[in-house]
């Protein structure tokens, strides 16, 4: 477009100078020339002058005629709009009466129509959380046909379609009271979809090779995540593998809307998650609690060989030095001809040395039996003030917040006794023995001493 | 027949609403009780067999003035007197841990409450009573351990005193 029209400028530049040029050649050699040339060039002028004038005039006859063209179309489409106008009030009115026969023929079938409508629509609602859905699926978008078809004013449902209505609502009643095996697609927790046997336990659960199935948003069956305890999952495998009678199994009252209560029962947390609630305090108990039980075992170990030692000297006639008992006796044995009295002293001291060794790490463990307890009780504590902080920023409308930061606290509690339980229980254990080898030490020693010395 | 499985049943559904605290509790009083009657029946009986033959020795030994018959009597005293007193630290162990389980279980059942209160908000009483039975049946049925063991091991304290004193009385000394 451009270059034409610079080709068009430079085309009446041109002409332009050729004109020019001619003037310039036509050049008036005197004046009186000069005046014949402008009459001429007039002559011409007016000649192009009348020739264009009678252009126009033809031109404006032919104006005319097309005018008056154009205003006969518009008057013919003005008829036409008018007829038009007519005819629509008329069917208008015709519609009208047609709605109204309508109506009067429907009459109390209208009331009836209204009630599918809803029954449909509270079906369709049913059917979203329905597990039945899993194994029937498709009966979602009938309903959503059947209620656009009665929504709408022109068209009225089938008795097919009626019909099939209530087989739906009659095939929810009878199926969820059933135990059914059927196969579907299942979406296992790493995505995978793989076909395999699902039980439907009426309209509460989907089990399927021992797990628990939920239906998604896209209802679609697909595996839980999380499950719930295994012993549920013993109950849903031996379903599966049931063929009659009656089986145990963990059922979900909430299942029909839904399956809220499975889900809350999958979300409370696991015994380590618990562990975990109980925060720096939890942890320091755990530590106190694997010292003692590490102590209480070395402590059963040693005083258990230590035990057998001073069997086997109680039963021999010759001081061993490998066990207290053996020791406190070769202090008599080195003694012999030394009177009873400084002989008992010498024998006590000897029982005084060997007293620690065997002691050692008992007061310890009776410390942490006494101490855990009350770390549970600082855990609780902590947990507490951590939930009055939250009360005081977040109020206390908000029971959940609190419960959060509450058991939390308690289960430092649990904690602190779990470990003050065994413990106490491993000291007495190691306190027994203990208590036995200084009871020997202590009250028999001397005894044995004399008896030894009756013997030879 | 039919008496004794509704009682089974009840012992279940008593054992069901304590929880898992209750089973350790039931565990625990077994064992308490286990060793107090072994005492019982060893004060009944080899009690007497090991005091006669305590006394037996000492009466047969032919001089009971020196010291060193002094150190065998006291020797034989501790002897039996270990047989006696076995097994009693574990018992008061057992009376004293009780009321530690019980309280273990009440904390057991007060989370369970408390989940509850987290999942549901607090609109369902019927659900966090399952945690309060939890919390309450084994505080109580600790209560009932610790008590009816401390009973017992007064009387098998006691007894185990007397017979210790009582021994020592027999193994006269001549003077």
């Amino acid at each position: 477009m451009k270059t034409s029209i610079a080709k068009r400028v430079l085309a009446v530049a041109a002409a332009g100078l050729i004109s020019v040029s001619a003037v310039a050649q036509d050049k008036a050699s005197s004046l009186d020339q000069l005046l014949k040339m402008v009459q001429s060039s007039k002559i011409a002028e007016s000649a192009e002058h009348k020739k264009r004038e009678a252009d126009f005039r033809r031109q404006k006859a032919n104006q005319a005629s097309l005018l008056k063209q154009a205003e006969n179309t518009r008057a013919s489409e003005e008829a036409r709009s008018a007829a038009l106008e007519k005819k629509y009030e008329e069917q208008e009115l015709l519609v009208q009466q047609k709605r109204q026969q309508l109506d009067e023929r429907l009459g109390s079938l209208k009331e009836l129509f209204g009630h599918l409508t809803s029954t449909a629509g509270d079906l369709r609602a049913n059917l979203q959380t329905s597990l039945v859905s899993a194994q029937y699926p498709g009966r979602a978008e009938f309903l959503d046909q059947l209620i656009d078809k009665m929504n709408s004013a022109t068209k009225l449902p089938t008795i097919a379609e009626i019909e099939r209505l209530w087989y739906e609502l009659q095939r929810e009643t009878v199926e969820s009271g059933k135990v059914v095996k059927f196969n579907g697609t299942v979406i296992l927790p790493d995505g995978e979809q793989t076909e395999q046997e699902v039980v439907r336990v009426g309209n509460f659960n989907l089990v399927s090779n021992g797990k628990y199935l939920e239906m998604n948003d896209s209802q679609k069956m697909a595996e839980l995540i999380r499950q719930p305890d295994g012993k549920y999952q013993g109950m849903a495998s031996d379903l599966q593998a049931a063929t009659s009678g009656f089986t145990p199994f963990g059922i979900d009252p909430t299942g029909p809307t839904g399956g809220s209560y499975l889900k809350a029962m999958i979300a409370s947390p696991s015994l380590v998650e618990r562990w975990h609630q109980g925060g720096i305090v939890g942890y320091i108990i755990t530590g106190v609690g694997v010292v003692a039980l590490l102590l209480a075992i070395w402590r059963l170990i040693v005083l258990s060989g230590v035990n057998a030692k001073v069997n086997s000297q109680l039963r021999s006639s010759t001081p061993n030095t490998n066990n207290p008992l053996g020791r406190v006796l070769s202090v008599a044995e080195e003694n012999k001809g030394v009177d009873g009295e400084t002989l008992e002293l010498k024998m006590e001291e000897a029982v005084l040395k060997e007293r620690p060794a065997i002691e050692s790490g008992l007061n310890l463990l009776k410390i942490i039996a006494m101490v855990a307890p009350l770390l549970g009780l600082l855990g609780t504590v902590t947990g507490m003030i951590i939930t009055f902080q939250a009360i005081t920023i977040f109020g206390a409308g908000d029971p959940k917040a609190m419960a959060g930061g509450i058991s939390s606290a308690l289960v430092t509690t649990v904690l602190g006794l779990c470990v003050a339980i065994p413990t106490v229980l491993l000291h007495t254990i190691v306190n027994g023995r203990a208590k036995r080898i200084l009871h020997i030490l202590d009250e028999q020693s001397a005894g044995i001493v004399a008896e030894n010395a009756e013997r030879k | 027949m039919h008496a004794l499985n509704d009682a089974w049943a009840a012992v279940n559904a008593f054992m069901a609403s304590g929880g898992p605290v209750l089973l350790l509790i039931a565990g625990l009083t077994f064992f308490m009780w286990t060793l107090i009657f072994e005492r019982f029946f060893y004060f009944k009986g080899s009690l007497k067999r090991d005091v006669q033959g305590a006394v037996d020795t000492w009466e047969a030994r032919p001089e009971r003035k020196s010291w060193g018959a002094h150190q065998i009597r006291y020797a034989l005293v501790s002897r039996v007197s270990e047989k006696i007193q076995s097994n009693m630290d574990m018992i008061q162990t057992c009376v004293a841990l009780a009321p530690l389980f019980g309280l273990l279980g009440t904390v057991w059942g007060m989370i369970n409450v408390f989940e509850v209160l987290a999942i549901t908000g607090g609109g369902d009483a019927k659900q966090m009573a399952s945690g309060v039975s939890m919390a309450t049946i084994p505080t109580m049925a600790g209560m009932v351990t610790a008590l009816s063991g401390v009973f017992a091991n007064t009387y098998i304290t006691r007894t185990a005193e007397r017979e210790t004193q009582l021994l020592e009385d027999h193994l006269t000394m001549d003077h």
